[in-house]
């Protein structure tokens, strides 16, 4: 024990080498893997993130607009944001808080949502025309 | 895996890939030498050698981004660069690092209690050592100067590097072997710091990997890690063979259990640094 005898008489007269955690937090570094968070204005729904992810904790269902994250089985391994061609995967530095409950977050793409309103609203003005000339045409 | 297509990486690159791994050498074999303690009851100690292995923790997380593991090799080169302001807060935490491990190693290579547990226990011969195919610390510690770090891969032919060879074979012998692995991981750390050259730190890599293979030996902190690919123009690769260390260490235990007493087998198994997650593939 001999050897040991310095370090003890240091650390009886130094303070805690940990931190009260809940109060006291420590600032994340810059550039720290927290966590990843998707951009609606920007996402295209093209599924290259869910396509690459190495935990398969992305899928993409284009049809129905749909992405869905699960946080619990990401590892911020930042592999869909190199992959991202449109950039709407963003690396927040700070860590998630914990959980109860594995979450899902689902996100829609503004992009393709106001796309298909047009596309539907082009559709219902053609089928009105189309119903208006047929009218037009019985009333002849 | 650049040698599938072939790629040639950039000189920063490999620099930079050469202090990662040596951090996290640094960070490995604090961890171990506290499960040491851990393992004899030297409670106390194994929280000290924690304390400091949180700030090897910290720096990992300051460059590469996660606490562990950095993830930061990609196919072309690596993904996060080290700037100015990040090398002179490392130098400065691998100084304090250091002069504190210096004073707990002391202790683990003098203490009356450490070396009742683990001199003459475990002891593996040389000729034992390489019929039974160990790798990394403990065949360095039978007296065997092999290291994969000898075949000059990354920015290891450039840098002052010499295997750290012990010859009594038992447990001491790999404490000893790593705990000076820590010293000498921190002053590669520096040099490879110092020579950091300037430049890209990737090339892009495009297409599949073509028809070819490529054989990699690392020196992880555990031992020699051995990687085969095989690619065969499509997305996929047709082979992936990855052998770890603990794989190759794990017969050693035949000869080092054998008529020990029950009390020393914690201390004998974790002498290898065992990772069975590692192992079971």
């Amino acid at each position: 024990m001999p050897f040991m005898l310095p370090t003890i008489l240091k650390n009886l007269f130094t303070g805690y080498a940990t931190r009260l955690y809940p109060v006291q937090v420590r600032e994340p570094f810059e550039n720290a893997r927290g966590h990843i968070r998707f951009n609606e204005d920007k996402c295209i729904m093209c599924g290259v993130c869910a396509m690459r992810c190495p935990s398969v904790s992305i899928t993409v269902e284009k049809k129905k607009n749909e992405l869905t994250f699960y946080p619990a089985r990401c590892i911020v391994c930042e592999v869909c944001i190199h992959a991202c061609p449109s950039d709407a995967i963003d690396l927040i530095f700070k860590w998630r808080t914990p959980f109860y409950e594995k979450p899902v977050e689902i996100y829609k793409s503004t992009r393709i949502a106001q796309l298909r309103e047009t596309a539907d609203a082009a559709t219902d003005a053609a089928t009105d025309a189309a119903k208006e000339e047929e009218s037009a045409k019985e009333d002849k | 895996m650049e040698r599938l297509w072939p790629v040639e990486i950039s000189p920063r690159a490999k620099y930079l890939r050469t202090f990662w791994a040596e951090l996290a050498r640094t960070h490995s074999h604090l961890l171990w030498l506290g499960l040491l303690a851990d393992a004899f009851g030297f409670e106390s100690m194994f929280l000290q050698f924690w304390r400091i292995r949180e700030r090897v923790l910290d720096l990992l997380e300051m460059t590469a981004g996660h606490r562990v593991i950095p993830s930061v090799n990609i196919i072309g080169g690596v993904r996060r660069d080290i700037t100015p302001e990040q090398k002179k807060v490392i130098i400065d935490t691998l100084d304090i690092i250091r002069k504190e491990s210096d004073e707990l190693v002391k202790v683990v290579t003098r203490d009356y209690t450490v070396k009742k547990r683990t001199v003459g226990i475990g002891v593996v011969t040389k000729e034992q050592a390489i019929q039974l195919g160990c790798v990394g610390p403990v065949l360095r510690a039978s007296g065997v100067p092999e290291d994969a770090r000898l075949t000059k891969y990354d920015a290891y032919g450039d840098l002052n590097y010499e295997p750290v060879v012990e010859t009594a074979g038992d447990c001491y012998a790999r404490t000893l072997v790593r705990a000076r692995e820590i010293f000498q991981s921190i002053d590669l750390q520096l040099e490879a710091l110092s020579k950091l050259p300037e430049g890209e730190i990737a090339v892009k890599v495009k297409g599949n990997p073509p028809k070819n293979e490529a054989v990699m030996r690392v020196e992880a902190p555990r031992g020699e890690l051995f990687y085969y690919a095989k690619g065969n123009g499509s997305r996929n690769l047709e082979r992936m063979k990855i052998r770890t260390p603990t794989f190759a260490n794990l017969p050693s235990l035949l000869v080092m259990l054998p008529g020990c007493e029950l009390a020393d087998v914690p201390v004998i198994v974790l002498s290898i640094d065992p990772c069975i997650c590692c192992m079971e593939r």
